[in-house]
């Protein structure tokens, strides 16, 4: 990515992320109501991008090696494994598949 | 008054809680898994030749692991800048609910207040949480804490950022099943909480239900849509 590029990523996710944290002390009173419903956001936006990683360039569902790489880290997770340990068993799971039986 | 001596003494005035050495021993794994996951951001952002500047940069403004995790898996994933940026920013949402929480634990004035609670994140929120149990969260934890991780969090990318370019193709790697691998690490003990697991799979529904027809971007609107539906 491109110098200027990758700078425009950075100072807009930065500046949002800025306002964000500070939203509270400058509107403390704001109704608990939409602080509650914004908890339900990470879940459903980490769920849909495990999705979109799953989906090819056509946007339907590809079966590839970051399938059984996303079962595994799924595994790993829910016996409480450290966020490294899935990370690494996810992508060396793909760096096997491919290399050993030549899948995508 | 130099910086730190105005920060004690800032701190003084706060409630008094856990010594700030018990602070730092109860944060101290913590504090490795963040230096950990910073590391490997590090090497991803630079797998996915985003410029090692501009990696480090981005950890020290904004200091959020899922967020940032977010915004490169979208890069990775061929998509454009705005959607990176928007992918970042809606996951961080959430810290307008903390933001709330811990305004009323920091010292200062307003403005003052809006500037401390940059070093809030989702480990350093959770401890002084604990720490002020059941009252409002901890100031003074929250801030040490912070200040810890912040450190730990950009030395890790930096670190990952250098020493990445030495691993090699990241295709080869299985880098790219690390997106994935990663979301679902960062999931899974978001699930326990209220309403979660319904928001996570509503999200995941919709968001594979729009990426047929729509430009990138739509489906995590869609999903964020879902997620604030469902979360009560």
């Amino acid at each position: 990515m491109a110098g200027p590029l990758a700078l425009a990523l950075v100072l807009g996710l930065a500046s949002l992320s800025f306002l964000m944290r500070a939203t509270g002390s400058f509107l403390p009173n704001l109704p608990s109501a939409v602080a509650e419903r914004t908890a339900g956001l990470a879940p459903a936006l980490l769920a849909a991008l495990v999705a979109i990683q799953l989906t090819g360039p056509n946007g339907l569902v590809h079966l590839d090696v970051k399938v059984p790489a996303v079962l595994l880290a799924a595994v790993l997770a829910a016996l409480r494994a450290p966020f490294i340990v899935c990370v690494v068993a996810g992508a060396l799971v793909a760096a096997i598949l491919r290399a050993v039986f030549h899948l995508n | 008054m130099p910086a730190h001596r105005h920060l004690s003494y800032l701190m003084a005035g706060m409630r008094a809680g856990r010594s700030t050495r018990e602070i730092l021993q109860a944060a101290a794994p913590i504090a490795l898994a963040v230096f950990v996951f910073g590391a490997s951001f590090g090497v991803l952002a630079v797998a996915a030749h985003l410029p090692a500047w501009s990696v480090v940069l981005m950890s020290a403004l904004v200091f959020a692991g899922s967020a940032q995790f977010a915004a490169l898996g979208v890069i990775v994933a061929g998509g454009g800048v705005l959607t990176a940026i928007f992918a970042g920013a809606l996951l961080n949402l959430r810290f307008i609910a903390t933001g709330i929480a811990v305004a009323r634990s920091l010292p200062g004035g307003r403005l003052l207040r809006s500037l401390l609670a940059q070093l809030s994140i989702d480990e350093s929120y959770a401890l002084s949480v604990r720490a002020g149990a059941p009252g409002p969260p901890d100031g003074r934890t929250l801030l040490v804490t912070g200040a810890c991780l912040y450190a730990v969090w950009l030395a890790g990318t930096l670190i990952g950022a250098l020493f990445g370019p030495v691993l090699g193709d990241p295709k080869r790697l299985g880098l790219d099943a690390a997106f994935p691998a990663g979301f679902v690490a960062l999931l899974w003990p978001l699930l326990s909480g209220h309403h979660a697991a319904r928001c996570a799979v509503g999200g995941a529904v919709v968001a594979l239900a729009l990426a047929p027809f729509t430009p990138p971007g739509i489906p995590l609107a869609g999903a964020a849509v879902v997620g604030l539906w469902l979360a009560r």
